[in-house]
């Protein structure tokens, strides 16, 4: 599977250097719903509609091309200085038309269709991209590199961020189980679809719930405690309120907090930045061993 | 009789619900952890096990009560739990402490409690009709008024809130007993104790309060006091109750009405028997709930509607037999 | 005893009195009948006299005393009501719902000893309700239910009794049976008060008579000093005829408009 999206996105590198970025005409883009949409030529006043697309299209050299964003993207600091246009999952049509843009970039989500159908209909190109999963990275990469014209800068960050992570994944011959803990009421953690738990796999720990293929769920204290995890991640600043509790003291790591603690929005999403939270996550974890 | 078969019951959904769990133990295992307390597993089955069954027969036969209680005070037997506000008061703290960042382990559950008993006090108010008259519909209406109120406020923060974090608090207010522990079974017995004493003891007149206030009076009932009595006894224990497991619906509404079917509405007979079964619901439901999709938990409420909604029904048909 | 006393009650934003000036005076073994056009305040001195609607002037006295001043499981065991209306939301056996007629006699915690459950049966079978003790209220007539009722204000042990319209929604020998069953319990030493529609049946069974005429009391006495033609015809705003039954009582027959 990742093979085949690797060749795919290498022919469709191929396929944009083949082309001039200068030359005119309609550009027609695929998205994650499996939709064809067509620009006039090359997107100039973009809204982004997710943290993650945000952070990849000023990656790619964007950033002066996109006039709106969500109150949730905050990286890079230019990013900020982009009018906000609320929320990134069912936004309001109107702060984006405002915006007069000629793409928006949606967040691939149930709750979005409605927003995506209204834009669509206003004559506004709306393409939704999943940006869930490490592997939601190059693909969304190569889209909008065709949707900015510049396929080859796309092809090169791609390139760039799969070095990096190759760089920086580390493989230990007897990985530590980490329970990663999203909220304590109930317990909620991360299964295998989730990108922290990506993270973890390169940063060469194992997530405690890495056989549960959903992105998170309630999770059963029970469980914890007889899957007796080496450390616990939180992504929180204070100290573990939780911990203290009565019913955690059965589980050891959290009776002798064995925390590994990263902060950052490198951690909640997929982004150029993954190699660093990779090494971070990796520092932090060898810190609480 | 029928008293003694319940009681069995509960004894052995309460042995079920230490028996079974996420990691699946067996039988010897449990029995050998639970008399040795330096048994390997012993930590799961009393830190966890234990205090959870416990807390969910507690919990479960506190709503199945209140439940009854408020039928009778509202005359209507589709009275539950829930309509005194409390689910209002009780998600829109909860949402408010979550949105402002205030939801820490310990202050979440107090601040719903205080959330649960400051729009009760709210309904209360808006129901007294000429300021000394309890009217049972217009209780009724305040309750959904109060509800509809907070759901508002609710649903203007929801868009002003991070997602995942508000996700996680409805995900608390659909209820459960993940957060169950020994300090937290002690807290609620505190808080659940006197009052269910008090509604045992109210129970005569709760039969007298069903038959309407006129005729109540006539036989002797102290009507506007018996009525606060039980308000304010319910909102306590419901509020008690959404403070340790968040929101678990359906116990109060359908136990209390399976057991009218079945043993008549003679509240002296008929309480007991509602917090017996009641009780027993929760600890099954709760027992499915995190051995189901293990080690993922359900939600607990979701798996008494699975339970309690054929069984509702088969009763339903006989008695309509 | 059981008496009012000049009673007079206003609700709340309403311009004339519910009741005003208005007397009565029930004693064991008597049978008075409070009858009146409708809204001319029968219900509501009824109300009065249990105590439960505050006075705006006079007084409501039980054995003397102030019918509010007494505690309410005293007065129940006192002062047996049949209200006019009631709806349950659950669902009874006739037996309970005779029982709960023992309750100003029980404790809070105390259940039905063998004396509360003989005085029970006694009572149904004083009602005719003894044999259905068992069935579900809801699979009763309207007769039974009503006797049912009764036979739970019996439960109390009373010594005063208070109908309000006990014969609404009943046909000519429910009727007839109920009024019969009442006067044999006041034959037997309880006193009654019963408010109705029906003229002609409370002149047959009442030994005293209160008419009412917007909350006023426009006359009292024996059933035939009250019902007088003229009297009626003004009280009730329609012209009528009386005539007399076999045993004497007076009988209120309404006349047809002529032409």
């Amino acid at each position: 599977m990742a093979r085949t999206r690797l060749l795919l996105a290498a022919a469709l590198a191929l396929a944009a250097c083949a082309s001039p970025p200068s030359r005119s005409g309609p550009i027609l883009l695929v998205d994650d719903a499996g939709d064809t949409t067509a620009l006039a030529g090359p997107a100039a006043r973009i809204v982004s509609l997710a943290p993650a697309t945000t952070e990849l299209l000023f990656a790619l050299g964007a950033g002066d091309r996109v006039v709106g964003r969500t109150r949730y993207c905050d990286y890079p600091a230019e990013a900020l200085a982009v009018p906000s246009v609320g929320d990134g999952i069912a936004p309001s049509v109107e702060a984006i038309v405002a915006r007069a843009p000629d793409l928006v970039v949606a967040y691939r989500s149930g709750g979005n269709q409605a927003a995506v159908d209204g834009l669509r209909a206003l004559g506004i190109p709306t393409i939704q991209l999943a940006t869930d999963l490490l592997d939601d990275l190059d693909r969304a990469a190569l889209t909008l590199g065709r949707a900015l014209g510049d396929s080859a800068r796309a092809s090169a960050l791609v390139r760039a961020m799969t070095d990096s992570l190759a760089a920086a994944t580390v493989r230990v011959p007897e990985p530590p189980t980490v329970f990663i803990l999203s909220w304590d009421q109930p317990p909620i953690t991360l299964g295998a679809g989730s990108f922290l738990s990506q993270l973890l796999d390169r940063a060469g720990a194992r997530n405690l719930f890495a056989d549960q293929p959903q992105p998170s769920f309630p999770v059963s204290l029970e469980a914890v405690a007889s899957r007796d995890p080496d450390l616990i991640l939180v992504t929180d600043e204070q100290e573990p309120a939780w911990a203290s509790r009565p019913e955690w003291q059965v589980v050891p790591a959290a009776r002798e907090k064995r925390f590994v603690r990263v902060i950052g929005s490198e951690f909640n999403r997929p982004s150029p930045r993954a190699a660093r939270a990779v090494r971070e996550l990796r520092r932090a974890i060898e810190r609480a061993r | 009789m029928k008293l003694g078969l319940l009681a069995l019951l509960g004894v052995a959904a309460l042995i079920g619900g230490v028996a079974i769990g996420a990691v699946a133990l067996p039988p010897g295992e449990v029995i050998a952890a639970l008399l040795h307390p330096g048994a390997p597993d012993s930590a799961i089955v009393w830190s966890l096990r234990v205090p959870r069954a416990l807390l969910a027969f507690a919990v479960g036969g506190t709503l199945g009560v209140s439940g009854a209680a408020l039928q009778a005070l509202v005359r209507n037997p589709l009275a539950e739990p829930y309509l005194l506000g409390i689910s209002g008061g009780a998600g829109l703290a909860a949402v408010v402490a979550i949105a402002m960042g205030l939801a820490s382990a310990w202050l979440l559950p107090a601040l719903a409690f205080g959330g649960a008993l400051v729009a009760s006090a709210a309904v209360y108010r808006l129901s007294l009709v000429g300021g000394q008259r309890l009217e049972p519909r217009t209780l009724v209406l305040a309750g959904v008024v109060v509800a509809f109120f907070c759901g508002a406020i609710m649903s203007a923060l929801l868009t002003q809130t991070d997602a995942p974090r508000l996700r996680n608090a409805f995900l608390w207010l659909l209820g459960g007993f993940g957060g169950a522990s020994w300090p937290a079974l002690g807290a609620f017995l505190l808080y659940a104790v006197a009052p269910l004493l008090v509604l045992f003891a109210t129970a005569s007149s709760l039969d007298l309060l069903s038959l309407g206030d006129e005729t109540a009076h006539a036989l002797g009932a102290r009507v506007e006091r018996t009525k606060r009595i039980v308000y304010f006894t319910t909102a306590l224990l419901t509020a008690a109750s959404v403070a340790v497991s968040g929101m678990i619906g359906f116990v109060g509404l359908i136990t209390p009405h399976a057991i009218r079917g079945w043993l008549g509405s003679i509240h002296r007979r008929l309480l007991p028997a509602v917090f017996l079964a009641s009780g027993t619901l929760l600890v099954a439901a709760d027992a499915l709930a995190r051995t189901v999709v293990r080690p993922a938990e359900l939600p607990v409420g979701a798996v008494t509607a699975l339970i309690g909604v054929p069984v509702f029904a088969w009763l339903l048909r006989r008695s309509l037999a | 005893m059981l008496e009012a006393r000049d009673v007079t009650i206003r609700y709340p934003e309403t311009e004339r009195a519910a009741v005003e000036g208005v007397s009565l005076r029930v004693e064991p073994g008597h049978l008075v009948a409070v009858v009146g056009p409708n809204g001319s305040g029968k219900t509501t001195l009824l109300r009065a006299l249990q105590g439960a609607v505050p006075l705006d002037a006079g007084a409501a006295l039980l054995e003397g005393r102030p019918i509010a001043e007494w505690p309410d499981r005293e007065r129940a065991r006192w002062l047996g009501v049949v209200a006019q209306r009631e709806e349950y939301p659950f669902v009874w056996r006739a037996d309970e719902i005779v029982m709960f007629g023992r309750y100003p006699w029980l404790g809070s915690l105390t259940p039905p000893g063998p004396r509360d459950r003989e005085v029970v049966r006694t009572a149904m079978a004083r009602c005719d309700v003894g044999g259905f003790a068992s069935r579900r209220i809801d699979t009763l007539s309207g007769g039974e239910w009503q006797r049912v009722r009764v036979a739970r204000a019996l439960a109390q042990e009373p010594r005063l009794l208070i109908l309000d319209e006990p014969t609404t929604a009943l046909d000519l020998g429910h009727e007839m049976e109920l009024f019969e069953l009442i006067a044999t319990l006041v034959r037997d030493g309880l006193g009654a008060v019963v408010v109705t529609h029906h003229l002609n049946l409370a002149a047959r069974f009442a030994d005293r008579m209160l008419l009412l005429d917007q909350g006023r009391e426009a006359a009292r006495g024996t059933p035939r000093e009250v019902l007088q033609p003229e009297r009626v015809g003004r009280v009730f705003g329609w012209p009528v005829a009386i005539t007399e039954t076999p045993e004497g009582a007076p009988q209120v027959t309404p006349l047809r408009r002529p032409g």
